[in-house]
């Protein structure tokens, strides 16, 4: 037997494709598959939220301390004041709710109203801060009514948790995979919750309009926001789910003016 | 957000450091393969042809450990998902097992056979949660010296 020396013509044990292409195929591939979950187990969220009676909601999700609730919201210990307002009762009659919801006002620069689910909304004092009239806070209140009426709350969370567990069942193997998917469902997440702002900010216009007979002040607080522009880097953690403000002052016009709200004269703010 | 662009940086730097690196290690290994083509390596139990007179005979092994870029981690990851062949880990076993083999020829160029070659893979590194690192493949034989 002789030996003879050869080396191979090609590498037959790698594959020759381009590896960014198999890249791409399986990235879009876990996208549209993840898109897909999503989007129906979204739909099934939305249904299942219709079904959960506010009592049932106050039951599940009742707080042992709305403070310790805050303290996770804005990394700060910050003491949260019961507000109890006539104002804010009339609103709820406009809006129809009928059960229980808390008002809470909390010493802090956040400029933000929340609601959160189990009845409570808390508005921050930096929010507070920036409005001049009585208008202004009945609009941001209704805002939040909105959401409650809408079930806004309930359905972010559970859109948040449906997430949460297909992006760690998808990729949960590989922990850097996760970083790569989360971003990318981040965007769907705050393009739907981005409608439901919407949502609400129309639904605050027909609170305004039912309690004062118009809608003056509804986008006071946006203006506001508007006119200082320096402090809009601060504000981009509140406002990157919320649809950029110059177009929510825009709707609400555009909504006022096919409905026929008129704009009127403000009722300055005792705070 | 922050974290995207890093996730970006990263699997860029492993695409293009890891793509030329790869590159430039296959021209390494075919220079050399070429160079060492006549020191007459098989696994056969005795050696092959009439080589003379023996003189004597040394275990010689190559040992290469190489490990994978973050671009080639990723693609496997999703591969992982989706099953099928892991392409991504292909050049990884090809230029570790002929770099072992490179290193065991160079290891001893007075042979006149190397023969019972064997070689063994094995994963030195575990990364976070059982991600394969680096692998290792180690050749290793019998050289047998004439006189």
């Amino acid at each position: 037997m002789k030996y003879r020396p050869s080396l191979p013509e090609q590498n037959d044990n790698v594959s020759h494709e381009h590896p960014l292409r198999e890249f791409f195929v399986l990235l879009a591939g876990l996208c549209v598959i993840g898109a897909i979950i999503y989007v129906i187990l979204g739909l099934f969220i939305d249904a299942a939220v219709d079904h959960i009676s506010p009592e049932t909601e106050q039951r599940w999700f009742k707080k042992t301390s709305i403070n310790a609730a805050i303290a996770q919201m804005i990394d700060e210990d910050k003491k949260a004041e019961s507000f109890e307002s006539e104002l804010f009762d009339s609103l709820k009659a406009c809006a129809n709710i009928d059960y229980p919801i808390n008002l809470w006002r909390v010493e802090s620069n956040a400029i933000n109203a929340v609601a959160l689910p189990g009845g409570d909304i808390i508005v921050f004092s930096g929010l507070l801060d920036k409005l001049k009239s009585e208008n202004g806070l009945a609009f941001v209140l209704g805002h939040e009514l909105g959401h409650f009426k809408h079930r806004d709350h309930l359905k972010g969370l559970g859109r948040g948790i449906v997430l949460t567990v297909i992006s760690s069942a998808l990729t949960g193997s590989d922990s850097s995979l996760t970083a790569l998917v989360s971003p990318v469902s981040m965007l769907g997440q705050a393009n739907y919750s981005q409608s439901r702002e919407s949502a609400a900010d129309i639904f605050a216009l027909e609170i305004l309009n039912c309690h004062y007979g118009h809608v003056g002040g509804a986008t006071e607080f946006f203006e506001s926001i508007l006119n200082e522009h320096k402090d809009v880097w601060e504000l981009a953690h509140y406002f990157s789910s919320h649809p950029e403000v110059e177009k929510r002052i825009e709707n609400m016009s555009h909504e006022s003016n096919t409905r026929g709200f008129v704009d009127a004269k403000t009722i300055t703010l005792t705070k | 957000m922050t974290e995207l662009i890093i996730f970006a940086a990263l699997i860029s730097l492993g695409f293009f450091v890891g793509q030329y690196l790869e590159k430039r290690h296959y021209a390494s290994i075919q220079m050399r393969e070429k160079q060492l083509i006549n020191l007459v390596t098989t696994t056969s139990k005795t050696p092959v042809g009439d080589v003379g007179e023996i003189s004597h005979c040394t275990l010689v092994s190559g040992n290469a450990v190489i490990s994978i870029d973050y671009f080639k981690r990723i693609v496997a990851g999703l591969r992982a998902i989706f099953g099928g062949t892991v392409r991504s880990y292909e050049t990884l076993i090809d230029r570790s097992r002929r770099e072992a083999i490179l290193r065991l020829k160079e290891s001893c160029p007075e042979a006149a056979q190397i023969i019972n070659l064997r070689i063994e893979t094995s994963s030195v590194f575990k990364g976070k949660k059982n991600d394969v690192g680096s692998v290792e493949v180690l050749a290793y034989g019998t050289a047998v010296y004439i006189k």
